[in-house]
């Protein structure tokens, strides 16, 4: 079995030999982090939100539960998470939009030959 | 595929809102798909700071919600491949930074914010084999994604690079 760890991205943000980003920066661009990672060195894992692809920086802090979808295997982003959670559960996952995209346009080509 | 390297030597992105044009080269580039069903991953990004004083810069990948007509590569931004023995691609992605039509970051869809100082900063994400995002075709909003500034902050000189692989 895959363990989940196997699917998680790397950030490597390094202000080692800089000042860094002021917290408020930090914080409005991504409120969800925890404070002063825009100093020094920062390494933290990252999650591809299957339902949309959004890329999530994994908060080392976080307790809350992320979200996960089980019909998909894969972790989702909070806005996703709450949306699957609105609509009963249902998971669409990019790779069926990416899909349904590749086969309209292969159809619209295909009316165009004829 | 072939995985391909887009990459900048230097330039100061402008601070640029969400929905308004990306003028020419004041952004790192777009990425669009060479046909309406090609798909493309996106592996790598990395940004490493070249200003000569404190500069935090916003920086974002994002899908755009208008994309790029007629685009070509500005001043430093190359695209190339990464194995030497790469064939040329029936249709070859689309990629550059100074285009008729200026692309617009969509206000909806940003994938990655990768904020830094650009005063010795670096920063660097690589996505897990399998879990890169994608784009698809070459039609807003699936089927381009720049890196561009994001309003706030004070860009600095900056070199970056993206590394992608075309399906």
């Amino acid at each position: 079995m895959k363990a989940k760890r196997s699917n998680e991205g790397y950030l490597f943000l390094d202000h080692r030999d800089s000042p860094g980003l002021p917290d408020a920066l930090t914080h409005a661009t991504g409120p969800e982090l925890p404070l002063g990672i825009g100093r020094g060195l920062f390494e933290a894992p990252t999650i591809t939100c299957s339902h949309c692809q959004a890329i999530v920086i994994v908060n080392p802090l976080r307790n809350r539960d992320r979200g996960y979808c089980s019909k998909c295997d894969h972790y989702v982003c909070d806005t996703c998470n709450a949306i699957r959670i609105a609509n009963g559960g249902a998971c669409k996952t990019f790779n069926q939009i990416i899909a349904e995209v590749q086969e309209a346009a292969a159809q619209s080509e295909s009316i165009k030959e004829l | 595929m072939a995985k391909r390297i887009q990459s900048l030597t230097t330039l100061t992105p402008t601070a640029t809102a969400d929905t308004t044009n990306l003028v020419d080269a004041t952004y790192h580039g777009v990425i669009q798909g060479g046909s309406g069903t090609q798909r493309i991953n996106i592996i790598e990004v990395y940004q490493g700071g070249q200003a000569g004083a404190s500069s935090p810069t916003i920086m974002l990948l994002s899908r755009d919600s208008t994309v790029a007509v007629t685009v070509s590569n500005g001043a430093g931004l190359m695209d190339a491949a990464l194995d030497a023995a790469t064939a040329a691609l029936a249709a070859a992605p689309v990629t550059g930074n100074t285009t008729t039509t200026k692309p617009q970051r969509s206000s909806t869809l940003h994938l990655l914010n990768l904020s830094f100082n650009a005063f010795g900063g670096i920063v660097r994400w690589v996505a897990a084999p399998g879990e890169e995002p994608s784009l698809v075709g070459n039609t807003a909003s699936l089927g381009e994604i720049s890196l561009s500034a994001f309003t706030g902050g004070t860009p600095g000189l900056m070199g970056s690079h993206i590394v992608y692989e075309p399906l």
